[in-house]
Parts: structure tokens; C-alpha cells; sequence
């Protein structure tokens, strides 16, 4: 009788195959603990053991970064690094050297590091002890004499294990793999982000799996939905190979949507475009599909330095920039620096409150110098691809709070435009509104934007008082909440009435629901992270105008709070990942 | 012994990759190279240890060298951190407008 398991979703994709059980993690109870050799030959184990493990881990790093990528390489060029780093050999050196065997030195040693990363207060550290772990059962393995090329299926199969550490993920050769299955883990750890880069379905946090389990019995999953099925019935297996059919389908025709245009099912046209914060982010954006850029963070240029860029470093990026996305628009954000992100060159007072002080287009009409340095490189380098098939340039002023402030930024574009001998009509200019203010006074900062951009992360923050770096309030606010809906309307009114398109450049513009609502209330571009690109475009294809309309009104006029504006949006749109039929 | 006090600007800090390009960097010389903050004092030349400390952008380290070409080698790390230690804005996620 097949047993039907609820997990979390960690990688798309529907799959079913014999079950192949990995050995459960290393116990490491039972080891050596004193040395049975000489000193000098246990020390010699204990080097061999750490030098086999870096060696395996550099090719590892290699292998994984030619099937999913140079990031996921990485990953396994860290492991490496654990294994040659000097602190932790000299300690180990330091147990045996006082008579402890090669497992007991290596155990003790990664335990120490381990319990520091523990300690500290930092996410990401603690996060980085499953790293150590998978390192440390390596060597010990090296030590005893077991294989650490992991075993693997001799045939396709699903992966079932209790946890999967990154190296059993990449050991195990991709064509072996047609999904995986764990009892427990998280969408975020690196088996699953390995996972995902490797285009193999994958559920987590399957509860009971293993104890459903038994030889020779077949699993299918439903990576999107979370869910496996432990010997599952003919219609069961017959509704997981139509899944797999349409998961195939649906990756080949998000596929096929790249080059196709942003629209709604009855043509009304949408832009969707990358945010980028580095020329490094331009390729995959177009492979996305990406229409241009609604967002360059031009703030890479300045930070980590001691010197302001020049002039003619600025106008090369820029014209760069431009040349990554020909036919499109591309705008770039002015420096939108604060006291959290300081710039050497620029002397300032400690603020208490940095996230409402000198910063944005505050700072940079503070710094006329700088500021007039960025205006011209934009200027030239839109100048230096006249000619070309590059993008056109649009300038966006930041954190913009009073109509004052954008009429000072323009002057000084005006000044700039003029010395070098440019028309200031012919570049677009537009203002991102992210303080509430901006947002009130839309009406008003319109008659001298050519476009809005909506910052919905910031615009969230100062909206709600909500620090969204503070994870002890990071859950207050949301773009769905429907004033903040209403909010947004009532600023793309007013930029239409101006004839100022209205985009939006947060991050909630990558979520399919979210870009439904914004299309809803009028909004004509979409900027966003690069990966949800393909999903937003395929889901507004598959909606008209008409019902993204009608469904963040009665979102508006119905909801309470944000979870019941997604009911409402999901339930009309037919957006939430679960119900994304391909 | 020479040593600086400098100001980590780049956007991770000493986690992840600049970590490990610092400790690469401090391996390459022959002389001691350590790293302290708030009194803790750990070997560069030691990725685990770097980590360790816990660095983030914005924070002071204290670098200190000892050893042949101390005061070359303390110049060419603390360049190495002013110049943001292969990384700008760069966060491995891309950061939310």
C-alpha cells in the first residue's frame, strides 16, 4: 500500500524510481582513541588523511563546477580549504603529539572550531558547521579505511537519505539521480540549493520517510507540491509521470519564452527587467529573459575603495552597462550610499539613525562633486554608444523625500547635460519612490518625472517602521497589505496623469502574485531579480488585464491584512506555486 | 611589530570568499600574520580562525606582522582589505532595492 509523505518543496520537478537509501551519517562513537603506532607514524596518518581529503575536495570542486556551476564549485573549494588550514592541523598535530590517535585529534579539532561558529551570534556561521561536519566524516573516513566516494545506485534512482550532506549530493553521479527525498533538512542548505542547480527534483523535511522505507520499494516525488509517495499505487505513479511530463514541458516553454516580450494574455505589454548591481550579473540576465535593467545599483562602482572612481572609469562601466542590453531601457540608480555603506571619500558624522539620515540623493546633493561626476559619466557614456545597438540611458534619483530635492537633482543634471552639449529633454528621468512622503506626494514630484520606480522593500520599512535587516520584526509589513496596495495605485494615478510611466523595482515584483496585483493596479514595468524573471513573465502571459484588475480590487476592498489579500489574489490569479499547472 | 588598524568596507566582511582570499593572501608570506578584534587575536594564514571572529562590514581589525618583510607584508594586506578584498557591493544574493 504506497504511503503518501508531506515534506517541504525544494527543487521543481516530478520524478519516480527505485528508492536508494544512503548509509546514515558517520558515527563516530567507537574510534580510536589512542595512537596503537609510533608518534611520528601517527602523525604521518593524521597529514596523510587531511592531504587526501584536500586533494579530494579540489577535484570535487572541479567536477561540480562543470555540471551545476562555479558557485556550487565553491562550496567544495571551502571544504578544501577546512581541510589545509593550518590552526586546525596544529591542534590535531598538538593531540597526537601527546599520545591521542589520528580520528580522536581530527574529532577534537573540527569540534573546536565547530563550537565557535555555534557560539557566535551570526546565521551564516552556524549554518557553516554542517560544512565542517562533512569535511570532518571525510578525514575520519580517510582514517579508517572506509570509501568516501560515498556508494551510489547502480542504477536511476531516488536518493533517500536522513540528511544530505553537499559532498553525498554531488558524489553521486547526476544521471543516477532522478530525485531526491529526506527525512529532514531545509530548502536552504546547500544540498538543496545543489539540488536545484542540478535540476534534479528534490523534497525535504519529509518526516517518516525513512521508517516507510523498505528494499526494492519504488519512491516518487513531487518536488514543487513537497511531497513523496513511498510504494505508490498505478494511479499514483500514472499522476507523478504526467507531473514529470508537464514539469518537462513547462521548463522547456519558460525556455521558450526568453526572447518573447513581456505581456498579459490579451497583449498588454508588462516590461520585465533585471535589477543588477555588477556588469558580472548582465548575461544571465539576458539568458532570463530579462528586458533591460530597471535597477543598476551603481553603487558597486563606489564602495570598497579608497578613492572616488574618475570620471572616465564611470562613463566606461556605464557605456558597458549599455551595451549589455541593446533595445532596452537601462536605468541607473544615482549613488545611493548612507552611513551603513561609508565611502572613504566621503567624511561624515556617526548618524544614530543611518537609515533615515545623509543618504541617497541627500548625499549626493550634498556632494555636488560627486554628483555631478556620475551625471556626466552617465551623459558620456550614453553619448559613447550613440551609434551603437546599446540600451537607452534613464537616470533614477533615490530616497527622493520632497519635490525640492528632484528639482535640485534636475538642475544639476541640466548643468551637466549643458556642458557637455546634451540636450537634457532627450534623457529620461525619473524618481524612486521608497519614502512615504514620495509616495504622498506623487501628484507632485510627477510634473518632473519622466518615470517612478517604486522601491517596495524601502517603501515597506519607512511605511511600517519596520527594520527589515531586524529579524525580531522582519515579519511586519508586506507589499500586500491592501493599503499598501491602495497606496501604490494612487501612484501610478499619479504618474499616468503626468504621462510618467510607473515601475516597480523591489523584490516583490518576482513573485508571480505580487507582479498580478501591480498589473492590476496599472504598474508598466517590473524590475526584479533575475531568476524569477521567467516564472513572472510565463504567469502574466496566462492572465488578462481585466482579472489582475479585478483581483487586487477586491483584494483592496476585502482583505484585512496581507495573507488574506494572497488568498484573495492567488484564488483569483491562480498564481501560488502549488496550483502552477504548466 | 608592525601593525594597522583598519576598516572592513566590503559587503560580507571576513566570511565566505573574502575570508578565504585574506588567509590565502597571508599564507604567501613568511612572516606571522594575525588579526585581532575586540581582544581575540587568531591567525590570518587560517580561514577557520578568521571566522571565527565574526567580521562584518564596518568593523575595525587590528593586522599585525612579524617576521621577515613585516612592514611590506602589512602593507600589501591592508591594501588588500582597503581594496575590498575581491568584492564590492557584490552579495552572493542579489541585494533587495
Amino acid at each position: 500500500m504506497s504511503t503518501r509523505l508531506s515534506g517541504r518543496a525544494a527543487a521543481p520537478g516530478a520524478a519516480i524510481g527505485p528508492a536508494f537509501v544512503l548509509a546514515p551519517p558517520l558515527v563516530l562513537t567507537g574510534l580510536p582513541e589512542m595512537a596503537s603506532g609510533s608518534r611520528k607514524e601517527e602523525q604521518a596518518r593524521l597529514l596523510g588523511a587531511l592531504g587526501r581529503a584536500e586533494t579530494e575536495l579540489r577535484e570535487l570542486a572541479q567536477t561540480v563546477t562543470a555540471s551545476a556551476g562555479e558557485e556550487e564549485g565553491e562550496i567544495f573549494e571551502a571544504h578544501a580549504e577546512f581541510a589545509a588550514d593550518p590552526e586546525l592541523i596544529r591542534l590535531a598535530e598538538q593531540a597526537v603529539a601527546g599520545g591521542a590517535s589520528a580520528e580522536r585529534a581530527v574529532v577534537d579539532a573540527f569540534e573546536t572550531f565547530r563550537e565557535l561558529l555555534v557560539a557566535s551570534a551570526s546565521e551564516y556561521l552556524a549554518a557553516r558547521a554542517a560544512d565542517l561536519d562533512d569535511v570532518r566524516d571525510r578525514v575520519v573516513k580517510i582514517l579508517i579505511g572506509l570509501s568516501t566516494s560515498g556508494d551510489k545506485p547502480d542504477r536511476r534512482s531516488v536518493i533517500v537519505a536522513h540528511e544530505l550532506t553537499p559532498s553525498q549530493t554531488a558524489s553521486i553521479p547526476v544521471d543516477l539521480i532522478a530525485g531526491i527525498a529526506t527525512e529532514t533538512g531545509s530548502p536552504t542548505s546547500h544540498a538543496a540549493i545543489l539540488a536545484r542547480a542540478l535540476g534534479v527534483p528534490a523534497v525535504v523535511a519529509c518526516a517518516g520517510l525513512l521508517s516507510a522505507i523498505h528494499v526494492g520499494v519504488d519512491v516518487a516525488i513531487d518536488g514543487r507540491a513537497g511531497q513523496a509517495i513511498v510504494d505508490p499505487d498505478p494511479s499514483e505513479r500514472e499522476a507523478i509521470a504526467r507531473r514529470h511530463e508537464k514539469e518537462e514541458r513547462r521548463r522547456d516553454a519558460l525556455g521558450a519564452l526568453r526572447d518573447e516580450p513581456g505581456r498579459t494574455a490579451d497583449g498588454h505589454r508588462v516590461e520585465l527587467a533585471a535589477n543588477i548591481g555588477s556588469i558580472d550579473h548582465i548575461p544571465a540576465a539576458i539568458e532570463a529573459g530579462g528586458e533591460g535593467s530597471g535597477l543598476v545599483r551603481t553603487e558597486f562602482l563606489f564602495l570598497g575603495r579608497a578613492d572616488a572612481p574618475t570620471v572616465e572609469e564611470q562613463t566606461k562601466v556605464y557605456a558597458e552597462i549599455l551595451r549589455g542590453f541593446p533595445d532596452h531601457r537601462v536605468v541607473f540608480r544615482t549613488l545611493d550610499a548612507g552611513a551603513d555603506k561609508p565611502l572613504p571619500f566621503v567624511e561624515r558624522e556617526p548618524e544614530e539613525n543611518p537609515a533615515l539620515g545623509l543618504r541617497g540623493i541627500r548625499l549626493s546633493l550634498r556632494r555636488p562633486d560627486l554628483f555631478r561626476d556620475q551625471l556626466r559619466a552617465l551623459v558620456r557614456a550614453r553619448v559613447e554608444v550613440a551609434d551603437e545597438d546599446a540600451g537607452r540611458l534613464a537616470i533614477m534619483f533615490p530616497l527622493v523625500a520632497t519635490a525640492a530635492e528632484l528639482e535640485a537633482a534636475r538642475d544639476t543634471l541640466r548643468f551637466v547635460a549643458a556642458e557637455e552639449g546634451i540636450d537634457p529633454g532627450e534623457i529620461e528621468v525619473g524618481v524612486m519612490i521608497e519614502v512615504p512622503s514620495g509616495a504622498l506626494g506623487a501628484a507632485r514630484l510627477a510634473h518632473s518625472a519622466d518615470f517612478f520606480s517604486i522601491g517596495t522593500n524601502d517603501l515597506i520599512q519607512y511605511l511600517f517602521a519596520v527594520d527589515r535587516l531586524n529579524g525580531a520584526v522582519a515579519d511586519i509589513g508586506d507589499v500586500l497589505e491592501p493599503d499598501v496596495l491602495a497606496l501604490i495605485g494612487r501612484v501610478v494615478e499619479a504618474g499616468h496623469a503626468n504621462d510618467a510611466w510607473v515601475g516597480v523595482c523591489g523584490e516583490a515584483a518576482g513573485d508571480p502574485t505580487v507582479a498580478g496585483a501591480l498589473v492590476g493596479l496599472g504598474v508598466d514595468e517590473l524590475s526584479m531579480t533575475k531568476v524569477a524573471i521567467p516564472e513572472v513573465k510565463d504567469a502574466l502571459r496566462r492572465l488578462t488585464r481585466q482579472a489582475c484588475r479585478e483581483a487586487v480590487e477586491e483584494a483592496i476592498a476585502k482583505a484585512e491584512d496581507a495573507a488574506e489579500s494572497r488568498r484573495i489574489l492567488e484564488g483569483r490569479l491562480g498564481t501560488s506555486l502549488a496550483s502552477q499547472s504548466p | 611589530m608592525p601593525e594597522a588598524r583598519v576598516t572592513l568596507r566590503n559587503a560580507t566582511g571576513l566570511h565566505a570568499r573574502p575570508a578565504k582570499i585574506f588567509s590565502r593572501a597571508a599564507a604567501e608570506f613568511a612572516a606571522d600574520v594575525s588579526v585581532e578584534k575586540d581582544g581575540r587575536r587568531v591567525n590570518a594564514k587560517s580561514v577557520l580562525s578568521l571566522l571565527t571572529l565574526d567580521c562584518h562590514q564596518g568593523d575595525e581589525i587590528l593586522i599585525s606582522v612579524e617576521g621577515d618583510d613585516a612592514a611590506s607584508t602589512l602593507a600589501e594586506l591592508v591594501a588588500l582589505v582597503e581594496a575590498g578584498l575581491g568584492e564590492s557591493e557584490g552579495k552572493e544574493r542579489e541585494e533587495p532595492a
